[in-house]
């Protein structure tokens, strides 16, 4: 009896996990959004481009030409 | 600034972008390392650019622009070295027309898989313009733009894509 009370929670459990995952888009566009923001940026991407950016020369000072006429 | 970033410009830009053009790069390429390598050129390529930005576009486009053309030039490495991939349209004249009823995911689990499987029996014009259209930051116009192409055009292939997509995604449960 106790185990098939168990089972039967188990099975309620799998079928409430199904109901929960399964879903329904429109059309690509939402599929694609979903999938977009279900994507995490690696972190190691924002490490490496922290590094890289160490490296990289100073960006060239505006001359006081181009600061007066706004260019 | 931000720990860690030597620009809190970099960083900003890094921090509102990043997921938008990993996601292209990884979608558009397939390959997570790939994907890393492209958005890291990408943000250090700006950064490196950012004087020369005019403002003609909204940053995202002008990003955008950027990562378009390194994945396309990854692919084209890549393909030089390997096959081709099919035009995405072949699906589709052998599919009964059930590709205007809604897409069905009972497993969000593998649905990464199941798009990546998709997108890359696409042609690599209908892969772009899906993942540029699924950004609901881009107007048409500015899709045209990226993609050299006229509104038009890119409504009309958008709508071929789409209906390709659906058919190869059924194909893939």
């Amino acid at each position: 009896m106790k185990q098939q009370t168990k089972l039967a929670q188990k099975q309620e459990s799998v079928a409430e996990q199904q109901t929960q995952s399964a879903k329904e888009f429109p059309n690509s566009d939402e599929l694609l959004r979903f999938d977009a923001a279900q994507t995490a940026v690696p972190p190691e991407i924002a490490r490496r481009l922290q590094k890289s950016a160490v490296r990289l020369p100073p960006p060239p000072s505006r001359t006081w030409w181009k600061n007066l006429i706004g260019g | 600034m931000p720990a860690g970033w030597v620009s809190s410009e970099l960083a900003a830009l890094y921090d509102e972008h990043s997921r938008a053009i990993f996601y292209l790069a990884l979608r558009f390429l397939g390959d997570p390392q790939k994907a890393e390598d492209a958005t890291h050129d990408v943000f250090l390529k700006a950064f490196r650019r950012l004087e020369q930005f005019r403002g003609d576009a909204s940053v995202r486009t002008w990003l955008y622009r950027i990562a378009i053309n390194r994945c396309q030039n990854i692919c084209q490495s890549w393909h030089s070295r390997h096959i081709y991939a099919d035009s995405g349209d072949a699906v589709l004249e052998n599919t009964a027309a059930r590709t205007d009823s809604p897409l069905r995911v009972l497993e969000t689990k593998e649905l990464g898989q199941r798009i990546q499987h998709t997108l890359d029996a696409l042609s690599e014009e209908y892969r772009l313009l899906l993942l540029l259209v699924a950004d609901e930051e881009l107007s048409y116009e500015e899709i045209a733009a990226l993609v050299g192409q006229s509104a038009d055009a890119v409504r009309g292939k958008l709508h071929r894509a789409r209906k390709a997509f659906a058919a190869h995604f059924e194909k893939t449960v």
